[in-house]
């Protein structure tokens, strides 16, 4: 019984968190539309519905009813596996993202914390684990396609990837260093009390450098502008997923945005403070509203991430493509080292100045 | 990357490049821009099917055969336009005036306006002022078939493009230029 009612609470989390999700994806598809036509002297979609805000609805029910093409000499378990590939560890990665405060409620005599699906004490490392995952999905789809357009986008998936995930990883050590923890709640408490708290500016060492690695990083593993390589139209045609049509295209689509917005979660949760407001305390709780003072905590997430997403938009509309020596180069000769330079001065920090 | 270029370039990096660099100024300057456009968005956007565009006078559209006022056909089946057309889309078929051994009309006009490049030549090129250009461009068809047309179909075009229609040329100012016309008010050559 005991069980049950866990397993019925954990699963109506999920539900909550993935229907969250997934709407987000769906106004993130417009969103990036508009804002990059808007940044173009366009307009955007504008026809299915009042200004457009019904296109998403329209690209979906679209997507589903294409035909579903299996290319001749494709594997065809492979081509059926990399999409799920794709989709399950970028939406699996959501179940630690602490998106409000860590209060833990009474119900049907458990304990339930409502805004975290599992607080678990290796949350980051959690993460990065599937995230690497995801981009066997990518490698695969591109190698099961059959075709050198998807073969290729797929070598460069994997190579761009492993060199971009290293300093994702190498990034957030000085945050783990400094909070002492590896579970994003724990991280997120460890930065409450003001802006000036946030890891991204806190003492000993601001983690200012290790945040634009970050954001970076994240933007090559993303497989965004200007790091979208594996799917450069203008040499590969869509890269690794040419071949690929109907619901298992949309599934690769809604994987690429479901990972922008994890990766949009993390940078808020280790720099940005997380569910932190900028100020001490929140405004509710100040003038008495204590019980629903989680809501400000929740906005302030929201907008965290909102900002981070709408920095990948911008990009989008701002940067031209990098060739692929540079994308390396970069990579391995200038992220690296600041990354390496960044955990070398944080741990002396945190060693002379301990929090 | 503006890291990137400073590496590559031969000349030595002063210490103002590379205060660039670390601050990301050149892609900060992009950034800039695109984020102006944003914030003052006027978008040239025009939104065809609800709003169209405003048409040049000299504008190059559909083809259409003209009348005069009374009714009848200003072609006198020159063939001219067929001479003159590059891409072979116009064909003639030219017949007596029954009746009138010294008139001649296009008993058959052929259009086949896939091929057309709306160049205006056969316009140009016709001595009666018998073929127009409309402003009709929006001739889309789901059988290609439908852009062969012919005498009746050009003649209907004209039709409803030109509302306002010549006086046939024996009643305009008689110094003005005539072809193939047979005046009854002038004197006849013999023959």
């Amino acid at each position: 019984m005991e069980i049950g009612l866990r397993l019925a609470v954990s699963l109506a989390q999920i539900a909550a968190v993935m229907g969250i999700v997934m709407l987000t994806v769906m106004v993130l598809t417009l969103a990036e539309r508009k804002v990059l036509g808007w940044m173009q002297d366009r307009m955007g979609p504008m026809e299915v519905g009042p200004y457009g805000i019904l296109q998403p609805i329209a690209d979906g029910l679209k997507l589903f009813f294409k035909e579903d093409i299996i290319p001749s000499g494709a594997n065809k378990f492979l081509f059926t596996l990399a999409p799920i590939l794709a989709l399950v560890p970028a939406m699996i990665g959501f179940a630690v993202i602490p998106f409000g405060p860590s209060m833990t409620i009474e119900m049907f005599g458990m304990q339930i914390k409502p805004f975290v699906i599992s607080d678990i004490n290796i949350g980051i490392l959690y993460i990065l684990a599937f995230a690497s995952i995801g981009a066997y999905g990518i490698i695969l789809g591109g190698w099961a396609s059959n075709s050198k357009y998807s073969l290729l986008g797929g070598l460069r998936s994997a190579a761009q990837v492993i060199s971009y995930e290293l300093n994702v990883g190498l990034a957030i050590v000085g945050v783990i260093l400094l909070s002492g923890s590896l579970s994003l709640v724990k991280i997120t408490e460890a930065q409450a009390g003001g802006f000036w708290h946030w890891f991204i500016l806190s003492m000993p060492f601001p983690q200012i450098f290790a945040f634009v690695v970050y954001v970076i990083s994240a933007v090559a593993e993303t497989n965004r502008v200007p790091f979208d390589l594996p799917e450069a139209e203008s040499e590969l045609v869509a890269g690794f997923f040419t071949e690929y049509s109907g619901m298992r295209f949309a599934f690769f689509f809604i994987a690429e945005y479901a990972n922008m917005i994890l990766v949009s979660c993390v940078a808020a949760a280790l720099f940005l403070g997380g569910w932190n407001a900028p100020y001490p305390g929140t405004i509710l709780a100040y003038i008495g509203l204590e019980h629903i003072a989680w809501m400000e905590n929740v906005v302030w997430f929201a907008v965290k991430v909102y900002c981070f997403l709408f920095l990948f938009f911008w990009l989008r509309a701002t940067l031209p493509r990098l060739r692929y020596d540079q994308l390396m180069r970069f990579g391995w000769k200038v992220m690296l080292p600041i990354a390496l330079g960044n955990i070398v001065l944080t741990a002396i920090a945190a060693y002379f100045f301990p929090r | 990357m503006s890291a990137i270029v400073s590496i590559e370039s031969t000349r030595k990096p002063s210490l103002r490049d590379w205060l660039k660099t670390l601050t990301f100024y050149d892609l900060l300057v992009g950034m800039k821009a695109t984020l102006t456009h944003l914030l003052h968005y006027k978008p040239i956007t025009l939104q065809y099917p609800h709003e169209k565009r405003i048409l040049p006078d000299n504008y190059r559209g559909m083809l259409a055969l003209l009348r005069y006022d009374d009714g009848t056909e200003k072609c006198v089946g020159c063939d001219l336009c067929e001479a003159a057309c590059p891409s072979r889309v116009i064909r003639v078929v030219s017949a007596e005036v029954p009746g009138e051994p010294t008139k001649r009309y296009a008993k058959e006009y052929y259009m086949d306006m896939t091929r057309c490049l709306f160049c205006g030549l056969c316009v140009d090129a016709c001595p009666v002022d018998a073929l127009g250009m409309t402003r009709e461009f929006e001739w889309a068809v789901y059988d290609k078939r439908q852009l062969h047309l012919n005498k009746q179909q050009l003649l209907a075009i004209g039709d409803r493009s030109y509302p306002v229609r010549e006086k046939r040329l024996e009643l305009q100012h008689p110094n003005v230029a005539f072809f193939n016309v047979a005046f009854k008010n002038l004197p006849q050559k013999e023959n």
